[in-house]
């Protein structure tokens, strides 16, 4: 946290284990449909989430999801970190 | 008479949808289309109780009713009863006890559809051993319909389902009474999110149900698996296990499936005098259909050994861990499988490609499918290897691979093309849910490969016979006179016969080859091939191999029983008989030259890498695609490919 706002990093560049926020409009860049999808696959403002494995696919975990993304896809999504890499 | 009810069976995908299916109709289930689309589904009858059967459609898994995917848009169109003769008169919704958070906003949004609607909660087992409990009371209280807490796997609630169903089929109009108000926004939304999280605190006695967040086992399995270098290593080994055990097991019930014909073709030959009508039900009807079904055993096997893959889990990982590698060539990860399963057979391999979310990747994938060298061309491919490397085992052996991998070469470099120049835009990035590992069911799998053996025999029942019946017809008509030459020949035997009986059969084998091949010379497809030699003596074919490939244009396998029957080695012979190759390969023109020289047999072998040469190919990607235009292209590309291919091949050797 800088100067009490929250960081926002694209969700490609936490670490394995690090968990995160998904920020509100986060996923306003994609396309629609993408947006839609991974909103009802568990992907959506506000949720919590965990990096399984970083890199290409992304792995993460939300709720009791595994969600696979590309990195491509993983560097459009801003995240807040909730903590440092487990 | 009533109508059985008709029951919709939705749900979130992986939460043992398919499982539930299975167990409420087992084997009484087939796959249709709904009236006036293309669009297969499974449909099952299903005993509610002593007085009561019902009709259930399976839709497919999605992750929202309102998302403009064509899965989203199939299951509105059902419910809706824009599709099928009527609307379903009841709604089974599926959730996962182990993920319900998600599950219950998929819930929300089908209750608003105001339809007759009970829920199942599947893997309630799964859910009590990580010390989540279910209230079924409180559950159906909060949400307004009958909720029964299942197992699909162990048939834990599977009779309460069936009372409920049965009583929701009875009941005239929906009776929806949700406690608090259900979330008007979609699925995913912050209000839904939040009224789902409510509910669940209402109806779990402790805990969210939620995977255990140190998972180590499960992240260190996942690494392994979509790991670009570890992942591809894993998946090639499954693969070659996978295909290794088709090939392995599939032949005995293969060598059942020949004998069991060959058997029926003798029953009917000792019955039935000799006649146009036996020649018609021995050559074309059994005949057809032992060339076809017997690849039956090779199919139901791909389709039981991919449903226990996918139900493992594994399956999704294996899809990232080659989509780097597919993405080079303009296909996704999930278009692996297909083009894997295609050397088996390109029809499964072509429905298969259902799985491929985006019209363009799919259509794409279907297009190249037919490349890669399925098992009807591995006769042709041990042939034509044999006759090329005479006693030279190794070399035959690297012929026989590398006819594979310039199958996998052209599919590549096609889809390049495609998704370059016709097909050309943005791939969906490969976003999959990664499902639990589990051990796979083998009562699913077993319904799995059912049902699809029940769609191939039922193309094999129609279109397969169908094509077999009309080339018996044109091979077989109209009917020439006996050479002379046997004639002599069978005077000959004749004479002999008592003094050497081996040599008296000789001639008359002798005899009923030059009459078999004046009749092939006479017939039709004789015609056919004589009209036609112009266009392949350019690649090194006579009007013998001309016919050969003519014959085999609807089934590739066709050219090796035709080569066998034109040279006189006779039908039953196989590959593997020294003698009957050598019969083969010593085989003259009508000219007196070498029928196989090695230029023209290189170029044969290259011509049946690349073209497509099989009609039920051409009319299945013709139904899965909506058009013949695609078919057609298909067909006319892999055509003048091949040929161009085999042409420059002849020259380059000859």
């Amino acid at each position: 946290m800088v100067d009490g706002t929250p960081i926002k990093i694209p969700l490609s560049q936490l670490g394995r284990g690090q968990r995160a926020v998904v920020e509100c409009a986060a996923l306003d860049a994609l396309p629609a449909d993408h947006k839609c999808l991974l909103a009802a696959m568990g992907l959506g403002e506000s949720c919590q989430l965990r990096v399984c494995r970083p890199g290409s696919p992304c792995i993460i975990q939300v709720d009791a999801t595994r969600l696979g993304l590309p990195r491509s896809l993983a560097e459009q999504i801003l995240v807040t970190p909730l903590d440092d890499v487990a | 008479m009533r109508r059985p009810p008709r029951i919709a069976l939705l749900g979130n995908p992986n939460t043992g949808k398919s499982t539930l299916y299975n167990r409420l109709c087992g084997l009484r289930t087939r796959t249709a289309n709904f009236p006036g689309s293309t669009t297969e589904h499974q449909v099952g009858a299903c005993a509610l109780n002593a007085e009561t059967d019902a009709e259930i459609i399976d839709l497919p898994g999605v992750y929202s009713l309102m998302l403009e995917i064509p899965e989203s848009r199939l299951c509105r169109d059902c419910l809706e009863g824009r599709i099928a003769d009527r609307r379903p008169d009841v709604a089974l919704l599926v959730l996962d006890a182990t993920n319900l958070i998600r599950n219950l906003q998929f819930a929300a949004s089908a209750l608003h559809r105001e339809m007759p609607t009970v829920i199942a909660i599947n893997m309630a087992d799964v859910a009590r051993r990580r010390g989540l409990s279910l209230d079924e009371r409180a559950a159906s209280r909060e949400l307004g319909v009958p909720v029964i807490a299942i197992s699909a796997r162990t048939g834990e609630g599977i009779d309460r389902l069936r009372e409920a169903l049965a009583l929701a089929a009875a009941t005239e109009g929906p009776r929806h009474q949700p406690l608090r108000p259900l979330p008007r926004s979609e699925v995913g939304s912050r209000e839904a999110v939040r009224w789902a999280a409510d509910v669940f605190a209402e109806i779990a006695s402790h805990g969210r149900g939620d995977a255990d967040d140190t998972a180590t086992l499960h992240d260190r399995l996942d690494e392994a698996f979509t790991h670009p270098i570890m992942g591809l290593f894993v998946f090639a080994a499954t693969m070659a296990a996978m295909f290794g055990a088709i090939y392995w097991l599939a032949q005995y019930p293969m060598d059942a499936v020949d004998s069991l014909f060959a058997w029926i073709g003798t029953g009917v030959e000792a019955v039935m005098g000799p006649g146009a009508l036996r020649e018609l039900l021995v050559s074309g009807v059994i005949g057809g259909l032992a060339a076809t079904l017997v690849f039956l055993p090779q199919i139901a096997l791909l389709f039981f050994l991919l449903a226990l893959l996918e139900d493992s889990g594994y399956l999704a990982r294996a899809a990232f861990a080659v989509d780097r590698v597919m993405r080079r060539v303009g296909l996704p990860g999930q278009a692996f499988m297909p083009l894997l399963s295609a050397h088996a057979c390109a029809l499964p391999a072509i429905m298969s490609t259902r799985l491929i979310p985006n019209p363009r990747d799919r259509l794409a994938t279907i297009l190249v499918c037919p490349f890669m060298s399925c098992s009807a061309r591995v006769p042709v491919y041990a042939l034509l290897t044999s006759l090329l490397f005479v006693n030279a085992p190794l070399l035959a052996g690297l012929a026989f691979a590398g006819c594979y991998l310039l199958g996998a070469l052209a599919a590549f470099v096609t889809a390049k093309m495609l998704r370059t120049t016709a097909l050309r835009g943005p791939s969906t990035p490969m976003v999959l849910e990664l499902p639990e590992y589990r051990l796979p069911s083998v009562r699913t799998a077993l319904a799995v490969a059912w049902e699809r053996a029940l769609l191939f025999l039922r193309n094999a029942g129609t279109v397969i016979l169908s094509i077999a019946i009309v080339m018996w017809w044109l091979s077989a008509y109209p009917k020439s006179e006996a050479d002379p030459a046997s004639d002599a020949l069978r005077e000959r035997a004749a004479v002999i016969a008592s003094s050497a009986p081996d040599e008296a059969a000789s001639l008359e084998s002798e005899a009923a080859r030059l009459d078999e091949r004046k009749q092939q010379a006479g017939s039709f497809a004789g015609q056919l091939g004589s009209a036609l030699e112009p266009i392949f003596a350019p690649m090194g074919l006579d009007r013998q191999l001309t016919v050969a490939v003519l014959t085999s244009f609807l089934a590739r396998e066709v050219f090796t029983t035709t080569v066998f029957v034109l040279v006189g080695a006779g039908a039953e012979a196989n590959g593997e008989d020294t003698s009957t190759l050598e019969t083969v390969r010593t085989a003259r023109r009508d000219d007196g030259t070498p029928l196989f020289t090695v230029p023209a047999s290189a170029a044969l072998l290259v011509f049946y890498v690349l073209a497509m040469q099989c009609l039920p190919t051409v009319v299945l990607v013709a139904r899965e695609t909506g058009s013949w235009r695609w078919a057609l292209a298909q067909l006319s590309f892999m055509s003048i490919l091949a040929y161009i291919a085999a042409f420059a091949t002849y020259r380059m050797l000859a």
